[in-house]
Parts: structure tokens; C-alpha cells; sequence
């Protein structure tokens, strides 16, 4: 059955009204002070604690001043609470990036480690990052101003950094999702500048053979 | 007057040995055993890099229990703070606080149009050159390429980060040095929870001022950071932490062995001798022999390492043979005086002690200090032990010390014919030995690793491992050093070993400061390249536009390559590396050396220890460095020369002073005791070392000795003098108490001396059964 044409232009324009009427992320009025305390937010933050082994595709597409179209990668996301997060690209170059609580390493294509620097801005990066990772939220609430937003298509959450040496580089790291179900996370640095990694066929309780535990974690 | 000749000299001796300011004089630093002037190249630089630079470093690792994945960044910087205040410190880097780091990184990138184009020019210009294009086509190839190269960054990890610096740096001069000299970056690879600090001090580690007073440093700044972060828990590393530990356990180590080895002859005497107390005369023939071989050798030498004085040690063993020799000997006849006595047994005093002294001099045309150094310490102690005892028994009445009924007693009874079981026994013993010898000999296995002379700390080592590896120092690198006599000579030898590199080494991937560098003739040539590079900008533009960017977003860079191309960087060469030289600090400022006279880069390549670098590349791997194996294995292949050589006179002179029978029993006894011993080396697979060779060298001269003292009693069918068993025996248990050092090459030494003096007494009690019928009878 199709809409009339007056009844699709009566949806749009309640559409625009409700999106006008939404308060930004980042304002006060979406902050969460005590997510575990808040009714509309302990559920959420509970179910989004990771307790399985997890792993999904995802699309990177990374967006820079100074080009007109992202740069898109392609790969695969593996999540082990208790080991880390590792994401293993695809394309275009293929490269195994492993986030856990001894910092950050990359391995190429053919097994070759770089760690990345010990400095106190990737240190801070880091932790910041395995603190989301982990749902931590005395962690979380310590390092981060929280915000959250509810519609119709899921929610949204955002994590802006306190340590002014991290906020430099990033400006906030938003995740957005339906249910329990991660499917995009931003990491903004500026308006202009971010990474979007949108999250797909995520397969929960997944079985990492041993040579996915050494390829993939360390 | 003979008393009074030995009393002023032993005070001499005294008085000199008195004023001496030892920590200054006597070395415990390995590498002090190379010598000033070696004519290896590696040999120098092994010793600006690790006696100069390295050895000063120290590394320090905070971690906080309470958060252990988060580094005390905070206490971390408190600590560098309080130790670049010390004195004792000429640098203290809090390598994660990012300010010294941040400052160098800002440095090197607003000077990469000086440092880093000219290599970029350079190398884009030689690819350029192989598509066989004309040169008129070079800036359009160029701007193409660029802008690919920049397209396939941003799919790299490490674009993000660099996402705000491309607009400036398009042509990714600065991502690719970082990206080529990873290997060698100041971090801490997967350091975890751990904030590390890097420091260098100022005085010499294996020196006082280097130890104490930087240790006191330490646990000031660790007591300021614990008061303000009580928490925080600190982990360090140092040579001279370990020269320190070194000291005080060879001390303790040679005071055991000393005493054990002193029990050992006890032991052995009190079974030979009927009144032990007099044994007590030897003492001092000992005593001044070892005053004899220290004042000659502190007066020729004004260094010498402590392992001179330990095998020097050792010359007890020889110096008391000389005391039993005349004093256990009993007069010829009632009534013989000691001038009488002594006329008797001049012989085979002087043709053994001037034999061996001929022996151990020729040590002193050795190229290894070290070996000169032994070779004049033991035969200043020999003349100094055989005139100490001639001299010193002059003073006793009647010396003599008796030995027990046994200790005469011969194992084949005089006058009887042997046995046929006995003789087939000793021959058969014979056939072993020989077997033994030859099969043995030809199974050895030499290998020379300096770091055998030091006093392992297992401890110590296994925390500074841990530290290094926090600081990025894998087992699965290889670092080499290439150097030159001139800084550009060096950056160009390094140009030369990347290049072989690259093309041998597949997936390796080298990293070196020196990339940091152009060769001088990409520098020389810049200009040049940049004037005919006119139409970049454009056709720059253009190719960006293409690969999807945003040509104007990268103003900045346009901006400076036009004026960089108006006013392109010049002057000296060796300036760029002066102007470097005041921003790189900390560790990277180890990795290269523009100073002295031979300058050098280190390159990293992340792979395990590989074969060497060919000759012609200038490169020598840094792990052959630290073993310093090959100039070793020179080192004792000389030695070997000049032992043989030493031996060989002194067999030519013992056939000048003995008829030839009693000359060839004289040789063969400890040159076939030498042999059994090496081949049984050989047999178990003991892998032998110059030490090996020197404990030989000596053992030889021990049973020269042996061989010449029964070689009267040999011809005349008697037992051997009782002096020779309580003589080998006593050697045989201080030496073998030597072989329980902890200390490789001293294990070495005592083992091979125990051996070879067993086997030639062995040699000297079987040898009579051999023969069918005694030459007398």
C-alpha cells in the first residue's frame, strides 16, 4: 500500500519537528551523571559489558579535512573481555591492530609487531579506550563526561574525555546501537576530521581456534 | 749479607706496593683487555661505544601497583626531574612525559626540508632514472607518485594520528622517517603499566665515583617521588649496579678460594709431612715471590687488570716447588752444609726456573696487553720465588724438611725387574693416553666470548633484561654499527648497508638514525633538484586533485616549497649534524657518533643474529662486538704461536743441558701430559678458550718442572724426590679448588693446571714401569 502523497509530507514534517525539538548530544541536557543509579540508562550500560567473546565485520571510513570522499577499510572486529580488542583489516592493506591493557600494537601482513609509543597521550588514548571497551563505568564516569540520547532507532551514547591531553586529540567518542548491539562508533576529532566504524553481523559467543589467539591478541 | 739483600728488597717491594692507589691501577673492566692501539677498527669502536657511551646508561622503570595498567606518568616525571638535578646524572628523560620528546619531534619536523628532503629528492630521482624517461618528465612522475603515496597513507593506522600534520607535509617526509626508524624509537614497547625514565651519569660505572655517589642519586630521588607517591614502585639497571655486585663477589670469591686453597695444601702436607708447622718456611718464599712479581709488574705497567693478579695467583702453584725442592732435600751426606746443598741442585733449579722464565717472556711479545702482562707478572715471580728461596734457607740451620716413610716410597721397589701384568698394565695406560690424546685433540672446540671473564650475576642480569626488553630491546634484533672516517664517509658507508639490506635481507626492515641524514651527495645535489623541479607545484596540484583531494587544503606546503625552492638550504655538510646534535638527547643521541675519530651509526634490523655483514660495507654487527670473539680467537691464536714457540726453546735448551734421553723424557712428560689432558677436553666436549691455552702454557711449565727435578732419580732407578709428589699434590688441590671459581676462565685455569700436574705426576710415578729392566741393574 502506498502512503498518500499527504500523509508522507505530514511524516516528514514531524520528523523535522521532533529532530528540531531533540536537544545535541553534547549538552547538559544529555548528560548522565550516575549511569548505574540512572533507571533509564543501568540496564543499558549492564547489558553492554562485554561477557562473551565477540566478533563482527566492520567498515572504517575515515574522513579528513583535506579529502573529499573517506577513506573506507573493510575488516573484521574480534572482542575477548579480559584480553583486549583486536581489529583485523582487510582491506586496503592488510594489518592487525590489537587494543588490550599493555597498549597498542600493530602487526602487518606478515606477523611484524610495531607497539606504539609509551607517551602519556597514546598512554591516556589507551586507557580511555579499554575503559569503553570494558564498560567500566567507575572507570568511565572518572575519565569521561557521559551523554546519552534514546530515538526511535536505538540510542546513542557519547564519552567526552576530561584529561585536556586527550581532549586534544579527541573531541569525543560517540557509540550508537540498538539493544545490546554495538553498531557504530565515532571517534571524533573534529568536525571535519573522524573515523566511523560501523559495526555488522556481530556473532556473540564466538570460538577463537588457537591460531586466532595468536594472530589476533597477544 | 743475604739477609740483609732480602730484607731490603722485600721493604722496597713493601714500601712501593704501599703508595699504590689501586682503583686507579688495577682494572676490573673487561674491555680494558683490548689494547689502546688495536689495529682492528671494531676493536675501538667496541670501546668508544661501550666504555664512553653505553655503559653510562642507566634505565629506570616506575609502576604502580594500585593501577598496573595505567603508567605513574606523574611520578615518573617527579623522579627524571630529581635525578637531572643530581650531579651524578649528566641526563635524566622521563620517556613518557612526552616534553623532551615532543620538543625533539617538533625539532626534526620544522627542519625536515634540510634533513629529509635531499634523501627524498635523491631517492625518488634514482627511481625516476630507471624508467628510462626523460628528465624533462621528472616533476609530473614525481607529483603523481606523491599523491599515491599520500592515497594509500590515509588507509595506514598511524594516519589518523598524523591526519593534522599532512596539509604541512604531503610529500610524508616525516611519517616515512618515523615509519623506517621505528626500531630505534625511545619507547616503551608494550610496556604495559610501566612509565620509564632513561638516564646517563656523568662518572665511569666501573669507577667509585660511578657507583656510591650515583646510587646514593638514586635512592634520594626515589625517596622524594615515594613521599609524594608512596604507592609507586621503582625497578633499575646499570653496568655499574653490576660492576658494583662484580667487585664485591670476586672479592669474596677470591678470599674463599684463597682459603680453601690454603686448606687444600694444609691438607695435602699434613699427609706428607711429619712436623706440619714447618712447612710454615715455605711462606715466605711464596710471599716473596708474589711481592717479586707485584712490585716488578706495577713498576713496568701502569694498568693492569685485576685477572693478572688472579692467575698470578696461581703462581704460587709454581713458586713453591723451588722452596720443596731444596728444603725437602736431604743432605748427601752428615754434615753437608747448605752452600754444598745448593751448589748440588743449582742444575735443575736454574734449567727449570730459567726454562719456564724463557718460556713466559716470549709471552711479552704477545699483541694483547693482557698476555704481556702475565708473561712478565709470572716470570718476575719465578726469578723472585727461586732467588727468595735460595736466599731465605741460607738463614735456617739446616734446612730440611722431613717427609713421612711413604712419601719416598717408589711404586715399582727398587732393584726388582716389573712385573709382566704391571708393564702390560702401564702400557696399555700409554696406548689410552696416546689414543686419548690424538683422537681427543682433533675434537676440539675453541671459542673465545669476553664476556666469559666476568663473574656472571644471574640475578642482576635477569632484572636488566627484564628492564631492556621494557625498553624496547628485543632478542630478536640485530644491531649493527657502520662507520667511516669522516661523518659523510660513515652516512654513505650506511647508504651502501641499507642498500644490501634491502636487497638481501627480505622482509628485515633496518632502522637507523642516520636516516635522519642525507648522504652528502643528496645534500650536495638538493639545490640543483629543486630549480629543476619548476612545475611541481602545478602538476602537484593537479595529481591531488586527481586522487581525490583537496588541492588548496594543502596550502602550507605549496607555500614553503615555493620558498624553499627561491632560498634552498646550503652550507657544511657536518653542520647538519651539529644542528641536530643540540636537539636529539637521551638514547637517540647513542645511536650515532660524529666525535673522535671514527664516526658511526647503529642500524637495528628485527631479525635474530645473522651471518656478518660482507667486508666492504664498513659494518660489523654489534652482538660481535660485545664477544669480542674474533680479535679472541686472534688474540690466542697468537698466544698459541707464542707458546709453542716458548716451548719449543724451552725443549732446545733442555737438550743443550741434559743428554738426549734424559732431554726427550724431560719433553715428553709435559707436552704428553698436555695432550691427554686437551684430549680428554676434546672428548667431553669441553669447548675450550685462550684461558684453556694459558692454564696449559702453565701446567706445561708445572711438569717441565716435575720432569726435571726426578729426572736424576729417574736415571738412577730410585723413587721420585718426595718434594715433586708434595709439590704436584699441593698444586694439583689448589688449582683444583680454582676449578670451582665461578668465574669461567678461572674454572678454566684451574681445571686445565689441576689436569696436566696430575697427569705428569702420573707420568712421573708409571714411567719407571715401562721399562723392562732398570738401566743400572
Amino acid at each position: 500500500m502506498r502512503l498518500p502523497r499527504a500523509a508522507a509530507l505530514a511524516l516528514l514534517v514531524l520528523a523535522a519537528a521532533a529532530a528540531r525539538a531533540a536537544p545535541p548530544l553534547l549538552s547538559a541536557a544529555t548528560a548522565i551523571a550516575d549511569p548505574a543509579r540512572d533507571p533509564a540508562w543501568s540496564a543499558l550500560f549492564a547489558s553492554l559489558v562485554p561477557r562473551e567473546n565477540r566478533e563482527s565485520s566492520f567498515e572504517e571510513r575515515r574522513y579528513f579535512p583535506f579529502r573529499r570522499q573517506p577513506v573506507i577499510l573493510t575488516g573484521k572486529i574480534r572482542l575477548a573481555p579480559g584480553r583486549g580488542l583486536s581489529l583485523d583489516y582487510l582491506t586496503p592493506q592488510p594489518r592487525v591492530l590489537i587494543v588490550d591493557g599493555q597498549g597498542l600494537l600493530m602487526r602487518d601482513a606478515i606477523g611484524r609487531e610495531v607497539s606504539l609509543p609509551a607517551d602519556a597521550r597514546t598512554q591516556a588514548s589507551i586507557a580511555a579506550l579499554v575503559d569503553i571497551l570494558r564498560f567500566d563505568l567507575a572507570e568511565l564516569q572518572r575519565n569521561f563526561a557521559l551523554h546519552g540520547q534514546r530515538d526511535a532507532a536505538g540510542w546513542t551514547l557519547a564519552f567526552v574525555p576530561r584529561d585536556p591531553l586527550l581532549a586534544r586529540s579527541l573531541a569525543a567518542l560517540i557509540v550508537r546501537g540498538t539493544g545490546d548491539t554495538v553498531a557504530e562508533i565515532e571517534l571524533r576529532a573534529t568536525p571535519r576530521q573522524h573515523i566511523d566504524i560501523l559495526v555488522r553481523a556481530t556473532r556473540r559467543d564466538a570460538v577463537f581456534a588457537p591460531a586466532d589467539w595468536a594472530r589476533y591478541f597477544r | 749479607m743475604a739477609r740483609c739483600v732480602l730484607l731490603g728488597l722485600a721493604a722496597l717491594g713493601i714500601a712501593w706496593l704501599a703508595r699504590l692507589d689501586y682503583a686507579r691501577e688495577i682494572s676490573t673492566n673487561v674491555l680494558d683487555l683490548i689494547p689502546p692501539g688495536e689495529q682492528a677498527p671494531e676493536a675501538g669502536l667496541v670501546r668508544g661505544l661501550a666504555t664512553d657511551l653505553q655503559v653510562r646508561v642507566m634505565l629506570f622503570a616506575l609502576r604502580d601497583p594500585q593501577a598496573p595498567a595505567v603508567p605513574p606518568a606523574a611520578a615518573a616525571a617527579l623522579f627524571a626531574g630529581e635525578l637531572r638535578r643530581a650531579p651524578e646524572f649528566a641526563e635524566a628523560l622521563d620517556l613518557g612525559g612526552g616534553a623532551d620528546q615532543t620538543a625533539m619531534g617538533r625539532a626534526i619536523f620544522e627542519q625536515r626540508a634540510t634533513l629529509l628532503l635531499p634523501s627524498w629528492l635523491g631517492e625518488r630521482h634514482r627511481e625516476f632514472t630507471g624508467t628510462g624517461r626523460p628528465e624533462s618528465d621528472f616533476s609530473p612522475w614525481l607529483a603523481e607518485r606523491a599523491a599515491a603515496d599520500l592515497e594509500a597513507f590515509l588507509g595506514r593506522p598511524e594516519a589518523v594520528a598524523m591526519g593534522p600534520l599532512l596539509p604541512l607535509d604531503p610529500l610524508l617526509l616525516t611519517p616515512r622517517l618515523i615509519e623506517r626508524a621505528r626500531l630505534i624509537a625511545p619507547s616503551g614497547a608494550g610496556t604495559g603499566g610501566d612509565a620509564l625514565v632513561w638516564g646517563r651519569i656523568a662518572g665511569s660505572p666501573f669507577a667509585a665515583e660511578g657507583q656510591g655517589p650515583v646510587f646514593a642519586a638514586i635512592n634520594r630521588a626515589e625517596a622524594r617521588m615515594r613521599a609524594a607517591y608512596p604507592g609507586v614502585e621503582l625497578r633499575w639497571t646499570g653496568v655499574n649496579q653490576i660492576a658494583a655486585a662484580t667487585r664485591v663477589r670476586i672479592e669474596s670469591e677470591i678470599r674463599v678460594l684463597n682459603a680453601l686453597s690454603l686448606l687444600a695444601v694444609f691438607g695435602v702436607g699434613c699427609l706428607f709431612v711429619r712436623r706440619v708447622w714447618q712447612m710454615l718456611h715455605l711462606l715466605p718464599v711464596v710471599l716473596l715471590s708474589l711481592l717479586g712479581a707485584w712490585t716488578a709488574s706495577t713498576l713496568v705497567f701502569a694498568r693492569l687488570h685485576f685477572l693478572v693478579f688472579l692467575i698470578g695467583a696461581l703462581l704460587c702453584g709454581v713458586a713453591i716447588d723451588y722452596g720443596f725442592y731444596i728444603y725437602m732435600q736431604p743432605a748427601l751426606r752428615p754434615g753437608e752444609g747448605y752452600e754444598s746443598k745448593l751448589r748440588r741442585l743449582l742444575k735443575p733449579l736454574l734449567a727449570s726456573c730459567l726454562t719456564t722464565v724463557i718460556g713466559f717472556s716470549l709471552l711479552l711479545f704477545s699483541d694483547l696487553p693482557f698476555i704481556r702482562e702475565v708473561g712478565f707478572f709470572v716470570s718476575a715471580g719465578l726469578l723472585s720465588a727461586l732467588g727468595a728461596a735460595m736466599l731465605y734457607f741460607a738463614q735456617i740451620d739446616h734446612p730440611f724438611l722431613e717427609a713421612r716413610r711413604f712419601g719416598h716410597r717408589a711404586l715399582r721397589p727398587p732393584g726388582r725387574s716389573v712385573a709382566r701384568s704391571s708393564r702390560w698394565v702401564a702400557a696399555l695406560l700409554l696406548v689410552v693416553a696416546a689414543a686419548v690424546a690424538v683422537s681427543g685433540t682433533c675434537r676440539l672446540r675453541w671459542r673465545d666470548d669476553v664476556r666469559e671473564l666476568e663473574l656472571p650475576t644471574p640475578e642482576l642480569e635477569a632484572n636488566a633484561g627484564a628492564l631492556r626488553t621494557l625498553f624496547g630491546d628485543t632478542p630478536g634484533r640485530t644491531v649493527y654499527l657502520t662507520y667511516g672516517a669522516t661523518v659523510a664517509e660513515a652516512r654513505r658507508h650506511l647508504e651502501d648497508f641499507l642498500n644490501y639490506e634491502a636487497a638481501s635481507a627480505g622482509q628485515a626492515h633496518p632502522a637507523s638514525l642516520g636516516l635522519l641524514f642525507p648522504t652528502e651527495a643528496d645534500w650536495r645535489q638538493m639545490p640543483a633538484r629543486l630549480r629543476s623541479l619548476g612545475g611541481f607545484s602545478a602538476d602537484y596540484r593537479a595529481a591531488l586533485d586527481r586522487h581525490g583531494f583537496e588541492p588548496d587544503s594543502f596550502a602550507p606546503f605549496f607555500n614553503s616549497w615555493e620558498a624553499l625552492r627561491q632560498h634552498p638550504p646550503g652550507g657544511d655538510y657536518a653542520s647538519l649534524y651539529r644542528d641536530a646534535g643540540r636537539v636529539l638527547t637521551g638514547p637517540l643521541a647513542l645511536l650515532y657518533n660524529t666525535r673522535g675519530p671514527s664516526a658511526w651509526f647503529l642500524t637495528v634490523v628485527d631479525r635474530p643474529a645473522g651471518p656478518p655483514a660482507p667486508a666492504g660495507l664498513f659494518t660489523v654487527g654489534v652482538n660481535e662486538l660485545q664477544t669480542l670473539d674474533r680479535l679472541f680467537t686472534r688474540y690466542r691464536w697468537s698466544a698459541l704461536r707464542l707458546s709453542l714457540v716458548g716451548l719449543s726453546l724451552v725443549i732446545a735448551s733442555v737438550f743443550v743441558i741434559y743428554p738426549f734421553r734424559r732431554g726427550l723424557r724431560i719433553a715428553l712428560i709435559p707436552a704428553g701430559s698436555c695432550f691427554v689432558v686437551f684430549g680428554v677436553f676434546g672428548l667431553v666436549g669441553q669447548t675450550l678458550n685462550l684461558f684453556h691455552l694459558l692454564g696449559a702454557f702453565l701446567g706445561v711449565c708445572l711438569a717441565h718442572n716435575y720432569a726435571i727435578f726426578s729426572s736424576d732419580s729417574s736415571h738412577s732407578g730410585t723413587a721420585p724426590p718426595v718434594s715433586i709428589r708434595l709439590s704436584a699434590l699441593c698444586a694439583a688441590s689448589s688449582f683444583g679448588v680454582l676449578a670451582l671459581s665461578r668465574i669461567p676462565v678461572v674454572h678454566a685455569l684451574g681445571l686445565t693446571v689441576a689436569l696436566i700436574v696430575v697427569a705428569a705426576l702420573a707420568a712421573v710415578e708409571l714411567e719407571p714401569f715401562l721399562r723392562g729392566r732398570r738401566p743400572d741393574a
